[in-house]
């Protein structure tokens, strides 16, 4: 067996398992767990393709999410738009405030860059949580919005089990991890390693640094406002404080930065992680002493980054390599 | 034909004049030695020519169109490539990484852009160490890969800051000959250059400045003999002796 065919093999038995899982697994409530870990899987390698790839910090990404699950379920509730057809329109929001946001603050490296989009997001949180309603559109201001109950229906992005959701969250992960590997392998993601690391050097090969990381910008609001219907739809109600806080956008950058940023599988093992860790801790700890799952990631956060500071992907990848290289008998494999 | 001209060319940063009404030229094929002591603003005209930096005053024309103002980027699509004084390597990508994203220029395509890279990386006999970190190399290879990503984005004209600084004599004639045979592929080459045996070996011409004017231009030759020069070198006792 060579080493693609093991790659592939192995691949194909991971999505099968996932799939396969209901199957197994019918307690509502661990599927729930399992739900939202593949939820923050997805959301964290959306914002790995601006805070991974092009190497820039952003930590208001929960904006995103809420931009979404406010466009949808605005639409569907007020308007009657189904919330497929929603989330769509979210996603484009998000690109483009993503983009205005983006634009003046790009020129900002590091921690500067990290707090201005902190402000940012908080500037709309609070925002929301004092309107309620804008002209004919009802907002409801930290009350949140509630989504009414219209059964088992596709159309209205609603079912009584868990399983679709379960399906359509694993669907919507597989779909944004094969996209982030294939950007990897194309001009756009040397583009933006190369402009993330060294942008003047990157200028002078002839790349517009800023516009490529505008266009990751975009790609990733889009795509984390198509969560936020998800959730939206899950939960059938959020408010600002939850959905928009920063709480929801430093697990992201939680997630990725100890995963791997800029990796591929690394938001998905940082997840995996991460995810089971602070559900038990808030159901066996949460009581006691509320908030404590959030200092258990930061010790673990101080670990990762003391021990493997680019996450827990190098040494796993060097581990599967050895693995590898045994199965299929070659030496030094890559 | 001249490939680049350069016309009055001033440069103002706040109350200091780096560059003064300078003029300058480069045919097509040539190699061009740039030389003056530290502060006599290289540099700054390298980052004038390379967009870095627009012009205050004056006119920089490649292959005949104006480029003053233009971005770094508009001009390396155009044929323009420049390496760094200071490396600037991608270090936390491979070699060959590097140098694929400067071969992106000209293609979308991954596995043509690794072919051209590999193409280039044999020339600069690089390629056995296209695997490594680029954080990895020695000061030689990093100087190498510089050239390497520049050229893989397929220039007319490339200009190299100082690429042999801090390399050693055996390491100095490797980098003479590569240069060398760049100008044989057809490039024209704009280098700045303190290691003066460099210099002269290399250069079909040389332009010697100080405090941003042009104070000797001429074969290599004949500039070290120059009154000028070696005052501005060597202090203005030397020259009247």
């Amino acid at each position: 067996m060579s080493r693609k065919q093991l790659d592939m093999t192995l691949l194909v038995l991971a999505v099968a398992v996932c799939f396969a899982l209901p199957l197994v697994i019918t307690s509502p409530t661990y599927l729930q767990i399992l739900i939202l870990l593949f939820f923050y899987a997805y959301l964290t390698t959306a914002w790995n393709l601006v805070g991974g790839f092009a190497g820039v910090l952003p930590l208001g990404h929960s904006v995103f999410v809420g931009i979404g699950a406010y466009t949808s379920t605005i639409l569907s509730n007020q308007y009657g738009v189904s919330p497929w057809i929603g989330m769509l329109a979210g996603g484009v929001i998000a690109a483009f405030v993503g983009v205005l946001i983006g634009k003046p603050t790009f020129r900002m490296r590091g921690a500067y860059f990290a707090l201005c989009t902190i402000a940012f997001a908080e500037g709309i949180r609070v925002m929301i949580e004092n309107i309620d309603s804008i002209g004919p559109i009802k907002i409801n201001g930290p009350r949140g919005l509630l989504i009414p109950l219209k059964g088992d229906s596709f159309w209205n992005y609603q079912f009584m089990h868990k399983e679709p959701y379960y399906y359509i969250i694993l669907t919507m992960l597989l779909l944004v991890v094969a996209l982030t590997w294939f950007i990897s392998r194309s001009r756009m993601g040397y583009y933006l390693a190369a402009g993330g690391e060294e942008p003047e050097a990157a200028q002078a090969l002839g790349i517009n640094v800023a516009r490529y990381k505008l266009i990751s910008m975009a790609m990733s609001c889009f795509l984390t406002a198509l969560a936020g219907t998800f959730y939206a739809q899950l939960m059938l109600y959020f408010y600002p404080k939850g959905l928009l806080g920063l709480d929801l956008s430093f697990e992201i950058a939680f997630i990725a930065l100890i995963g791997g940023r800029g990796t591929i599988a690394g938001p998905v093992i940082g997840a995996l992680a991460l995810r089971p860790l602070n559900e038990f801790t808030r159901i066996y700890l949460g009581s006691q002493l509320p908030g404590l799952h959030l200092v258990i990631f930061g010790t673990i956060l101080i670990l990762v980054m003391l021990f493997q500071p680019k996450g827990l992907t190098p040494p796993l990848a060097r581990l599967y390599d050895k693995f590898a290289a045994r199965i299929t008998g070659e030496g030094g494999a890559k | 034909m001249n490939i680049l001209e350069i016309k009055d060319l001033t440069k103002h940063f706040g109350g200091l004049t780096a560059i003064h009404d300078l003029d300058l030229h480069i045919a097509k094929g040539e190699i061009l030695g740039l030389i003056g002591p530290n502060g006599a603003g290289k540099s700054t005209l390298f980052n004038c020519v390379a967009g870095v930096f627009p012009p205050s005053v004056g006119d920089i024309r490649f292959k005949g169109e104006s480029i003053a103002g233009k971005k770094p980027w508009d001009l390396c699509s155009l044929g323009l490539a420049r390496t760094f004084q200071i490396v600037k390597p991608f270090g936390s990508k491979t070699v060959l990484y590097n140098v694929m994203v400067g071969a992106f220029l000209h293609t979308g395509s991954t596995s043509k852009a690794r072919d051209k890279a590999m193409e280039v990386l044999e020339t600069l006999q690089l390629d056995h160490r296209k695997d490594q970190l680029a954080s990895n190399l020695t000061i030689a290879d990093r100087k190498r890969l510089e050239i390497a990503k520049a050229l893989a984005t397929d220039p007319e004209l490339l200009l190299l800051d100082e690429v042999m600084a801090g390399l050693r004599p055996t390491e100095v004639d490797d980098m003479i000959a590569i240069i060398k045979g760049l100008r044989d592929r057809g490039v024209t080459v704009f280098v700045i250059e303190h290691i003066m045996r460099a210099v002269m070996a290399l250069s079909d011409r040389v332009v010697v400045i100080q405090f941003g004017e042009k104070i000797a231009e001429g074969k290599p030759e004949d500039v070290t003999k120059d009154e000028n020069v070696i005052k501005a070198y060597l202090g203005s006792e030397y020259g009247a002796a």
